[in-house]
């Protein structure tokens, strides 16, 4: 199994923390390969940023993207700048209160709307993360918080869990509804 | 590598995992100025040093970490400093001071994209002539081009144990790349004991100042005493053999070459530092090794927008020599390695500057330079074509 995973969207989003988390909660929780990597330059608040994870049950000889599996994208300029790379097996998960599209195979979850109904806009990256840890194969809810929990001070671990809690439940009642777990990677 | 596979399991920027393993090769010294992309070094041994006993100081610029280093290392410290292009010429009139002196010092340069202030956040390969002949005279000097986060750990420890042993400089040439990717790998803890003073190679005096002799260091020409023979021909020129010679005699000691599916290569990829890694991949999707050719079967046949069905380049025979200790340069072993090899190509993240040692040493084969500037590392593909527009499809 080899998942080429792109995160985009703004710097100050979470963009790259999240990538982070992900990226050790496969390697570490997960035990797979990993390598992640990121934009890096003037990723200050606003400003484009891109963040790439591979994760691998082989050795992972070529360290970047030429071909996406799952997307994820933060905001609408994000979304525009890599979209044309998608192909219609991949997996979309967008945040879907900045990012608007007519494509009906993405998975939409209103994150930034979620988190600022928490009173922790803040903690965009952790709904959107907790939607993905759903949606992702070979992942375990319980690595994922693991990872949280040692990854962030005890003063906002608990704030975080709830958020990644809150996008998590959002994309199990999504498929609920839908009837349809999907496709398997 | 010779390190054992056991320790803790992390995830580690390069960077982050290069102080690690300063930390357990004993350095007790860091001085350094924080330079793009090497930063995340300089910031994790202000804590580190603190951590361990050891002096953390942000100089005024590189010149003066270089230097400082040098003088921590005679104080009986174990030194490193860490910086990228722009900083590492400055470091370089030290470097020829430390080799002169026979000071051990690690220096790290994470490279990238020059000349002068360059590319900042982007990656290159432009120093590797640099870490070789930037500092004037004669001299040699030991160079690690680490692939992945776990060789940025280990050749890190290696060039501790090197620069002692031999005492001299030795550069980590690591690149942007490399340096701010984040993988898995295993740290150990503790700290790992390496033998400093060696004397077998050495010509200058060795005692650390605070053993409790008296040591000249000088940074003329010198005899075992630290006595300047620089009026002396003869004593010069065998002092200046001498630091030469401890290197390239002990090449088979110091070199390290990895080689992938060479067994029955008639083409192969010779690669340092990152690009290794779309060198490797390009390999195994020529001989159709994992998986992953499938994928990049689908991706090619989007690309040209017609289906293929067999492998296109399974008529290439390619391995992958892989070269960690790019300086002293692996001559002897090289030519061994691809003397079956009818063409040899060179991917780099320079103009082409490592492609000429290559074909000066491999003179029967075809060697071809495959450079690419502007900061982004080949794919995997990039390589491949570029082979299949030399040898030729398949019939």
């Amino acid at each position: 199994m080899r998942l080429n995973i792109r995160f985009a969207g703004a710097g100050g989003q979470g963009v790259i923390r999240s990538s982070i988390l992900l990226a050790k909660a496969y390697g570490l929780g997960e035990d797979m390969n990993v390598t992640q990597t990121q934009s890096y330059g003037p990723e200050a608040r606003g400003g484009a940023c891109k963040a790439e994870v591979v994760v691998s049950d082989e050795d992972i000889d070529y360290m970047k993207i030429d071909d996406v599996d799952v997307f994820i994208a933060y905001n609408q300029t994000g979304y525009d700048k890599y979209c044309d790379d998608l192909e219609e097996k991949d997996l979309v998960v967008i945040n879907s209160t900045l990012v608007e599209t007519n494509n009906s195979n993405h998975y939409k979850v209103p994150a930034t709307k979620i988190a600022e109904e928490m009173g922790n806009p803040l903690a965009v990256n952790m709904v959107m993360l907790g939607a993905l840890t759903k949606l992702l194969p070979n992942l375990r809810y319980q690595k994922v918080i693991d990872v949280i929990k040692e990854e962030f001070d005890d003063s906002i671990v608990k704030g975080n869990i709830e958020a990644f809690d809150r996008g998590y439940s959002y994309m199990e009642e999504k498929e609920a509804m839908n009837g349809e777990p999907p496709e398997s990677l | 590598m010779p390190y054992a596979r056991y320790g803790r399991k992390v995830i580690l920027q390069g960077n982050e995992a290069c102080a690690k393993a300063a930390v357990y090769a004993g350095c007790k010294f860091f001085a350094g100025y924080p330079i793009t992309p090497s930063t995340e070094i300089v910031e994790l041994m202000c804590s580190e040093m603190l951590n361990s006993g050891g002096t953390f100081i942000q100089m005024e610029d590189e010149i003066a970490s270089a230097c400082s280093i040098i003088g921590a290392r005679w104080g009986g410290k174990k030194a490193m400093t860490a910086t990228s292009g722009p900083g590492f010429t400055l470091m370089q009139e030290a470097i020829g001071f430390a080799a002169v002196t026979e000071t051990p010092m690690v220096i790290v340069n994470v490279q990238r994209g020059g000349p002068s202030t360059g590319q900042p956040t982007k990656s290159s390969q432009q120093d590797i002539y640099q870490a070789k002949y930037g500092s004037h005279g004669d001299y040699e000097i030991i160079a690690l081009a680490p692939a992945s986060v776990q060789e940025m750990y280990d050749f890190t420890i290696r060039a501790f144990e090197l620069s002692e042993k031999f005492r001299t400089p030795v550069v980590i040439l690591a690149d942007e790349i490399v340096g701010h990717m984040r993988e898995k790998l295993i740290v150990y803890s503790g700290e790992k004991r390496i033998r400093a003073g060696y004397r077998h190679y050495v010509l200058s005096p060795q005692d650390d100042f605070f053993t409790g002799n008296n040591t000249l260091v000088e940074g003329q020409l010198h005899d075992s005493e630290g006595k300047r023979v620089g009026h002396l021909p003869n004593r010069s020129a065998y002092y200046v053999n001498s630091i030469n010679r401890k290197i390239t005699r002990h090449i088979d000691e110091i070199e390290d070459i990895e080689t992938f599916y060479m067994a029955d290569a008639d083409i192969a990829i010779i690669a340092y530092g990152s690009v290794s890694r779309p060198s490797l991949k390009a390999v195994k999707t020529a001989r159709g090794i994992n998986v992953e050719a499938e994928r990049r079967m689908r991706l090619l046949n989007r690309m040209i927008g017609r289906k293929i069905d067999k492998n296109p380049y399974s008529h290439l025979n390619i391995g992958l020599i892989k070269i960690n200790t790019v300086w002293p340069f692996p001559e002897k072993r090289l030519k061994h390695l691809a003397e079956k090899c009818k063409y040899i190509f060179v991917p780099e993240m320079n103009i082409g500057k490592y492609f000429r040692e290559i074909e000066r040493c491999l003179k029967e084969s075809r060697v071809i330079s495959l450079p690419k500037l502007g900061g982004d590392i080949h794919t995997p593909d990039e390589i491949l074509m570029a082979i299949v527009r030399e040898v030729g499809n398949s019939e």
